[in-house]
């Protein structure tokens, strides 16, 4: 009779082997032994409930030993596919660098157009000209208004930038027919847009578009250097920078110091210009206001606010040494 | 086996595609900017195109999209370029710069506004947050003709400096809207009273000059400046320039004297055209 559970063999025979034991005994014997003890495998113990424990055993066994067996393959086969992938991947992408490559040494070579050898397709050329001419509407939307025709009119996009950043942008939709309507818009709405409507839209598109580009530019620009302000400069302001939604109007605190004392300085910049990113007002109080020295200041940082873009008025206003006259 | 495992791999697998995407994209974009089709090629295409897809066509596969989207495309650019009066003449573009999030493009970019000839250059960023791509240009260079005009110099450098490249386009538009409508204006007068009106400097001169046969020396010059400032506000600037013989007696000095103030508050009352239209009917009837 074989006992046969060497750990050494392939447990996918184990089972077997023992299934065959038993039936070789004939009769299903089992070793009186391991029957009177009952019998603990894996921790598990078996009622000594004779040969139906002892087969319910080795099956429950084989079942995990096959469990195992099979997530042992499934995860080889799992790590054969991702390194077959990268594999893969790699050999592309040392294509791909191959490619370009060559494309880059023939551009230098040639400097300037490249023709590929064989006849382009008219499929190539024509989606050639498509993207190269996407690319010019690309350089539309840079210059401040571009937009689309539609089937009922103009869908006309408005571009805003501060000095060499792009900000927002925003769309008018146009009717033509009968006469000219807006249809929809992203307009804000604290920006006069029926009213410059009103005025312009019927008589001159053009006029009405520049306008509004004004008005939007302006906003953008104001709001931007707000932002930039809050962004850089948030630990020299005391509290909170305040202001509207059309940015024309921004209140905040700063220090000053002179003689080792501190003066909290009160701003106050009106933008009475709505086409105008440049305060036409910077309204400047400090406490005490009696000092001429605090006076001398506050007319020289209210100078300052009004000529330059906000965060670099503020930087230079809070660098600037005082000089003793 | 744990998953760390796996995890080195799944990692260069990403790290692979990522690269694959950035070099695909490279080698159209170069593929691209290193291609020129002339327009007649162009049309060629589309005809063959159109032939080809109408052939296979047997009722089953719609009419291409690419010869509609090319015309749609076209139209577009047709329309903007005449409503916003710039004309693209040349436009070329060179990938200098890319990564997954960052993109640095070198633009090439010549053409006219309102037959204002301009040409560029600059390099555009883009850069890819979470909601949406930034744009920010550097390096602008800038060149039109300025001739005389200081001021458009100064704009132009100023302009540079800040690398405010929708700035120059929405101001140099203006001017040379103004620069156009001098223009029309003048050649206007000149058609209306052709024995009167002279363009010494032609029709793109800042001036003209107002001479009566009949009064021999005495000659009115009308200055039209177009002024730009740093900011980019346009405005036109007019003035009056007398010219007057010595002969002259000191009453009618006076009134000449007096005139270019005069001019000024019909300019301001009544608008250029009409203010140029009554001094050159008082100019021509007076003895």
């Amino acid at each position: 009779m074989e006992e046969g559970r060497n750990s050494g063999e392939k447990e996918t025979a184990l089972g077997g082997r023992s299934l065959t034991a038993t039936s070789q005994d004939g009769g299903g014997q089992i070793s009186v032994v391991s029957l009177a003890q009952g019998k603990v495998e894996g921790g598990k113990v078996y009622s000594g409930d004779g040969v139906l424990g002892y087969l319910e055993m080795l099956e429950a066994q084989a079942h995990e030993l096959g469990l195992k067996q099979e997530e042992k393959e499934q995860q080889e086969k799992k790590l054969n596919r991702l390194k077959a992938k990268v594999q893969e991947l790699r050999t592309r992408r040392d294509e791909l660098r191959a490619k370009v490559e060559l494309q880059e040494k023939r551009l230098l070579d040639k400097e300037g157009v490249v023709t590929d050898p064989a006849r382009p397709s008219a499929q190539t050329v024509l989606e050639w000209k498509v993207k190269s001419i996407k690319a010019m509407l690309q350089v539309f939307y840079l210059t401040g208004i571009s937009g689309k025709l539609t089937k009922q009119g103009v869908c006309f996009c408005i571009s805003t930038a501060y000095e060499g950043t792009y900000l927002d942008s925003y769309y008018v939709d146009l009717l033509i027919k009968p006469e000219v309507k807006i249809q929809r818009h992203s307009v804000p709405i604290f920006i006069p847009l029926e009213q410059i409507a009103k005025k312009y839209l019927q008589t001159d598109i053009r006029r009405f578009l520049s306008i509004l580009s004004d008005h939007l530019n302006a906003y953008v620009g104001r709001r931007h250097q707000a932002d930039q302000l809050e962004e850089h400069f948030s630990d020299r302001i005391e509290g909170t920078l305040q202001r509207n939604s059309l940015c024309n109007l921004l209140v905040f605190n700063y220090t000053v110091s002179s003689d080792n004392k501190t003066f909290p300085f009160n701003v106050r910049l009106l933008y009475g210009d709505l086409c105008c990113s440049l305060p036409t007002e910077a309204i400047i109080s400090c406490t005490p206001g009696t000092l001429p020295l605090l006076a001398r200041m506050a007319a020289a940082h209210s100078n300052t606010f009004r000529q330059m873009a906000l965060h670099k008025a503020f930087d230079s206003v809070i660098n600037a040494k005082e000089s003793q006259h | 086996m744990d998953s760390s495992v796996y995890q080195v791999y799944e990692d260069e697998i990403q790290l692979l595609k990522e690269e694959i995407k950035l070099l695909s994209e490279k080698y159209e974009d170069i593929k691209q900017e290193s291609t020129f089709f002339s327009d007649e090629e162009v049309l060629m295409s589309a005809k063959l195109f159109q032939r080809e897809f109408l052939r296979e066509r047997k009722g089953h596969t719609p009419p291409s999209d690419l010869t509609a989207e090319l015309e749609s495309l076209e139209r577009d650019l047709s329309f903007l370029e005449k409503f916003t009066g710039i004309q693209i003449t040349s436009h070329s573009k060179k990938t200098l710069e890319k990564t997954v999030n960052r993109t640095v493009r070198k633009h090439r970019l010549s053409g006219n506004c309102q037959s204002l000839p301009f040409c560029l250059e600059f390099q555009l960023l883009e850069v890819q947050n979470k909601e949406n791509v930034s744009a920010a240009i550097t390096d602008l260079s800038i060149i039109v003709e300025s001739g005389l005009c200081s001021e458009l110099s100064k704009f132009v450098s100023s302009t540079e400096e800040r690398g405010n490249l929708l700035m120059f386009f929405r101001s140099f538009s203006s001017y040379a809207e103004w620069c156009k409508h001098r223009r029309c204006t003048f050649l206007h007068f000149k058609a209306k009273y052709p024995s009167i009106v002279i363009l010494p400097e032609g029709q793109e001169g800042d001036h003209i000059i107002l001479r009566n046969p009949q009064l021999p020396g005495f000659e009115l010059m009308i200055v039209w400046k177009v002024h730009i400032n740093e900011e980019g506000t346009t405005t036109p600037v007019l003035d009056l320039l007398p010219k007057v013989p010595e002969q002259v007696g000191e009453q009618k000095k006076a009134a000449i004297d007096n005139a270019p103030t005069c001019f000024r508050s019909m300019l301001l009352l009544f608008g250029i055209e009409t203010a140029i239209e009554n001094l050159i009917q008082v100019f021509s009837l007076e003895k």
